[in-house]
């Protein structure tokens, strides 16, 4: 993924890459194995043992990255994670642990934290509504706000121990922190296009939470948008593991199948197409890295660099899953095949957190166009 | 690579010294210079441009990374690079596409494959403006087949009679010397026939005639060879070896040791097509909005790739040029797909405009300049066979000329009926 990857970030990755092949291998992702709360709960505990939900908390609260980025050593660890489809809230796990620990109160931090980046507990990350007719709105109450709407498309959001939840008031964004039993919460799972993980919906009927509950003072939007762009970055990530572990399929079957007496990889038409997908999959990395690298290092370009690659790499993701199908024909088409499982995958993530229309408009008003 | 602290310093005192002689040396750029690159230049223009190279070359900052025996510096790329930079504010030599040719893909060829008597003899006049190189390469009967060339040269004792068509020669109208592909032997193999000869352009029987492009410009030219006569020594590399010699060209031709400036990082949204946008009064239309956004985004996509590749090329032990394709596919294929969303933003403005206006010309300009990277240096289709056999290692097609006497392929293509074995 990162060619100028350092030994440690490669043994992150390598180590991460062993942990999915011997703990949840494709075997394991068809059987949809994380829905069982004990086999989710060994997962994340093991997983965290290599940083997985550590890396964009600070040494202080018990994280600690291996770089000094820890976005982009959380990206080295998605993209380990696209390639082998895994399930596990990893992106609404990261973002909300970011958020709490860099604008959550000290008693979240005490009391949220060391779950989340232990593993014992996973989090899910309820954005403002990137489509028409969703979203939660939040009315003043005499201790806090009362929550009332709908977000749908949830990671996890059924098995999450805490709900970041992103509302608009009045008086702009606020954020808040609620448990899954807080009364007027309903959480239905969804059946989706994508079997390899699971999502639900989240319904808000006046849920009361309390001053306590809220993440950041006042206007929460400014933190919503840099949590944005980290779970853009991360997202990303793991669609760009989608498409190389789908492109490196593709390319083999091109070498071993043999169609008018030679391997189909030798025609042009094949060999182009292949060629055109390779350089798709290499923009896609290049444009995911620079985000990463940009918002990691806060250096006041990460919103527009995290959108510009969700953008790019959204579209080019089911270019290339189309390009696959192309090459593999009839045999992409059937159950058996995992092709059809990284179809799912790639077009989900391309709409979680804003389509690439979504961010293009989005980069012209950050540009105050 | 980490640099030492030592030649950090080294490099900081290179560029004190660079800087000071640019200022006392060479006039301050004009805060509003031409903009876009045209590759046509005039004859005056290529004279001041010589005048410039005249003055860099005495003063020692002529061929930086040239031998220091030839009359360059001797010193690294990183120095090159270092000056360019350093001169951005001044007026330099400026030979268009040519000047890249000269100095990067010609000027090394020669330097790893001519005879120390022919560098002595040609490259201080090379990095002193004295002597303009561009290369005979491509024919109108080859081009992506470049092997396939069949300008030939017969021996004659201790001559070379030259005879063929060359073309998409950039800058021959200026040049005073070109490097000119030709095939000395027909019976071999189509590689393994070619041989580099020096022509001068004032030679008998040599004819150049520039192309008008589709932008009206001219910075092609097509040249005629009828028996033109040049010396044995004025062979670069060895008869018959010269395939060897167009792969190193073809190398820096790709980008490789491009010692130009390192572009930003493109962080403005399209600032081009904002002001198209504006301009027509549909900054607000969201189909304008989604066009320059997805222009941009691309840009900023291409320009990290490019990042991308010099790392992937500085992270193996033998790194592989064909890498490098990468970029010139993604801008063969994206220089297109923008000038189409500068059209399709400003829509009639672009296509038509009060005579004299010539930012409204730019776009139709740009247009039609935006077809020239997929074809130019390398199609699409040739990046894309090197990336998937080269890179993918996706097997090649089978071939019909390979293995077989270059004049025995020629004669069986003229007669094939369309059948395969």
């Amino acid at each position: 993924m990162d060619p100028s990857a350092s030994d440690d970030q490669k043994m992150i990755m390598e180590s991460s890459a062993r942990l999915m092949d011997q703990l949840c291998p494709m075997t394991q992702v068809r059987a949809n194995a994380y829905r069982d709360s004990g086999f989710a709960l060994t997962y994340r505990r093991q997983a965290s043992e290599l940083g997985w939900f550590s890396m964009l908390v600070p040494e202080d609260l018990a994280g600690g990255n291996v770089s000094g980025n820890g976005v982009l050593d959380a990206t080295l660890i998605a993209f380990e994670r696209g390639r082998h489809l895994q399930p596990a809230p990893f992106v609404g796990t990261n973002v909300v642990a970011y958020a709490v620990a860099r604008d959550g109160s000290p008693d979240h931090k005490a009391k949220v934290l060391p779950g989340l980046t232990s593993g014992e507990v996973a989090a899910a990350w309820l954005p403002l509504p990137t489509t028409p007719g969703q979203g939660i709105s939040a009315t003043r109450t005499s201790a806090g706000y009362e929550l009332s709407g709908r977000s749908t498309h949830i990671q996890d959001a059924d098995s999450a121990a805490w709900l970041l939840i992103t509302a608009e008031a009045d008086s702009g964004v606020v954020q808040a922190l609620v448990e899954p039993t807080a009364p007027g919460l309903t959480i239905t799972p969804l059946d989706s296009l994508d079997i390899t993980r699971r999502f639900a919906e989240v319904e808000a009927d006046k849920v009361e939470v309390s001053a306590e509950a809220l993440v950041g003072h006042g206007d929460a939007r400014e933190l919503v948008e840099r949590q944005l762009a980290v779970a853009c970055v991360l997202t990303t990530a793991e669609s760009v593991g989608a498409m190389d572990h789908d492109f490196e399929m593709t390319l083999q079957y091109a070498k071993d199948r043999i169609a008018f007496g030679r391997p189909i990889g030798s025609f042009q038409a094949i060999k182009h197409l292949l060629a055109d997908t390779s350089l798709m999959l290499e923009m896609s990395k290049a444009i995911t890295l620079a985000a990463a690298n940009s918002v990691g290092a806060d250096d006041g370009y990460g919103l527009e660099a995290a959108s510009m690659a969700k953008a790019f790499v959204g579209d080019c993701a089911i270019d290339l899953a189309q390009n696959c199908f192309q090459v593999f024909g009839g045999i992409g088409f059937t159950w058996e095949h995992d092709q059809h499982l990284y179809l799912r995958r790639i077009t989900t993530d391309s709409a979680l957190f804003g389509d690439p229309a979504w961010h293009r408009e989005r980069l012209c008003q950050l540009a105050g166009l | 690579m980490a640099a030492s602290p030592m030649a950090d310093t080294d490099m900081e005192d290179f560029r004190a010294e660079a800087r000071s002689w640019l200022e006392a040396n060479m006039e301050a750029k004009p805060r509003l210079s031409r903009l876009g690159s045209s590759d046509s230049r005039t004859h005056e223009e290529i004279a001041a441009s010589r005048d410039l190279q005249r003055k860099l070359f005495n003063g020692g900052w002529a061929g930086i990374s040239y031998p220091s025996e030839y009359g360059g510096r001797g010193l690294t790329a990183a120095h090159e690079r270092a000056f360019k930079q350093e001169s951005l504010g001044f007026v330099m030599p400026d030979f268009g596409g040519a000047g890249h040719v000269m100095f990067g893909a010609i000027g090394r060829s020669l330097l790893a494959h001519a005879s120390a008597e022919f560098l002595q003899r040609h490259i201080p006049r090379i990095l002193s403006g004295e002597e303009l190189w561009c290369q005979f390469y491509s024919e109108p009967e080859a081009g992506s087949d470049l092997a396939g060339i069949r300008t030939s040269a017969t021996r004659d004792g201790d001559r070379w009679i030259l005879r063929g068509s060359k073309i998409w020669s950039t800058g021959a109208n200026h040049a005073d010397c070109a490097m000119c592909l030709a095939r000395t032997d027909w019976n071999a193999p189509k590689h393994r026939g070619l041989t580099w000869f020096a022509v001068p352009t004032d030679a008998e029987g040599l004819t150049i005639r520039t192309i008008m492009q589709i932008n009206g410009a001219a910075g092609f030219c097509q040249e005629f060879l009828d028996d033109v006569e040049v010396n044995h020594d004025d062979i670069i590399g060895e008869v018959n070896k010269g395939w060897a010699v167009a792969q190193t060209m073809l190398v820096y031709e790709r980008g490789a040791g491009d010692a130009g400036p390192t572009p930003a990082e493109p962080r403005r949204l399209a600032p081009d097509l904002v002001a198209l946008a504006t301009k027509a009064g549909r900054a607000s239309d969201p189909v304008a909005r989604q066009l320059l956004a997805r222009a941009h985004v691309n840009d900023y996509a291409q320009f990290h790739l490019g990042r991308r590749v010099a790392a992937r090329l500085r992270s193996t032990q033998t790194p592989d040029p064909a890498v490098a394709a990468y970029g010139k596919l993604a801008s063969g294929t994206l220089a297109p797909i923008r000038a189409r969303i500068a059209v399709e933003i400003a829509g009639v403005a672009a296509l038509g405009w009060a005579g004299g206006d010539s930012s409204a010309q730019q776009t139709a300009t740009d247009y039609l300049n935006g077809r020239m990277g997929s074809i130019a240096a390398g199609t699409n289709e040739m990046q894309r066979n090197g990336i998937g056999e080269r890179v993918l290692g996706l097997p090649r097609e089978p071939s019909f000329d390979s293995n077989k006497a270059f004049a025995e392929v020629v004669r069986a293509a003229r007669n094939w009926d369309g059948r395969v074995g």
